[in-house]
């Protein structure tokens, strides 16, 4: 009874039986799509690896695509506000206290004049 | 041989140069068109060596190519054979005594069949493929 019973969630349907009927189908599936592939592949040798032009296929992370890659227009865009900055940020702490002071002086210059 | 009963499969074809002239490349593009159509008997050219019954070479195999078209044999499902399409694959050629040869293809590849010309008719290289598809059958016959 329970098992056959689909239950009612509110927010959908779920019933066992639906979903390894499902499964079991997929399986049937996946089963003729593999009898079907090439019986004489050989496992660990070159019919193994991908076809590249003749070429050897490179280290996995030699090919991967780096995190970098995803902001590079962002990068590519504001090129000449980078090409600006970077330089300025020496990494030397008395610098970055120099920048501070005297952004802050001008902004009380500028607040003093304007207000 | 059962050639003229029932082309029982496709005979899928990947074509390599390894250094050729591009005639006879030019000439295996010829020997595809509507003229000749061989894909009405399952003949046909394809993209990865790894779809193929065949591997067509051309081409005298240079220094750069040869550990490139013994992968791409490699990669070919077996049973498989190997056709040398061109003078320049049977013996050189004219390049025959350049110092930049590991060819002719005999010495890097075991071929099957020799279609010879510079370059060979479209009719040669189909009479060579369909050589190359009785050899074919009596290899599956004997697996």
């Amino acid at each position: 009874m329970g098992l056959i019973t689909p239950l009612l969630t509110g927010y959908g349907v779920w019933n066992p039986v639906a979903w390894l009927a499902a499964f079991l189908g997929a399986a049937i599936i996946v089963y003729l799509i593999w009898r079907a592939g090439e019986s004489s592949y050989k496992k660990g040798t070159e019919q193994g690896r991908p076809y590249l032009s003749g070429n050897a296929e490179p280290d996995k992370g030699a090919v991967h695509i780096r995190a970098s890659n995803l902001y590079w227009g962002y990068l590519q865009a504001l090129k000449p506000y980078y090409d600006a900055v970077v330089p300025v940020h020496t990494g030397v702490l008395t610098d970055y206290m120099i920048w501070f002071v005297a952004v802050t002086a001008l902004l009380l210059v500028i607040i003093g004049v304007l207000i | 041989m059962k050639l003229t009963k029932s082309f029982n499969r496709s005979l899928w074809v990947f074509h390599l140069n390894t250094g050729s002239c591009n005639g006879c490349d030019i000439e295996i593009v010829a020997a595809i068109t509507p003229r000749y159509d061989p894909e009405r008997f399952g003949i046909k050219l394809v993209g990865s060596p790894k779809h193929a019954d065949v591997l067509l070479v051309t081409g005298p195999v240079t220094r750069k190519m040869a550990a490139r078209a013994r992968r791409v044999y490699e990669q070919v499902p077996d049973p498989k054979l190997v056709m040398c399409i061109g003078t320049c694959g049977q013996s050189g050629g004219v390049f025959y005594d350049s110092y930049n040869l590991d060819g002719p293809i005999d010495q890097v590849l075991p071929v099957d069949v020799y279609v010879p010309g510079c370059p060979p008719r479209p009719e040669a290289i189909i009479f060579g493929v369909v050589k190359a598809q009785e050899k074919l059958e009596r290899l599956e016959a004997a697996q």
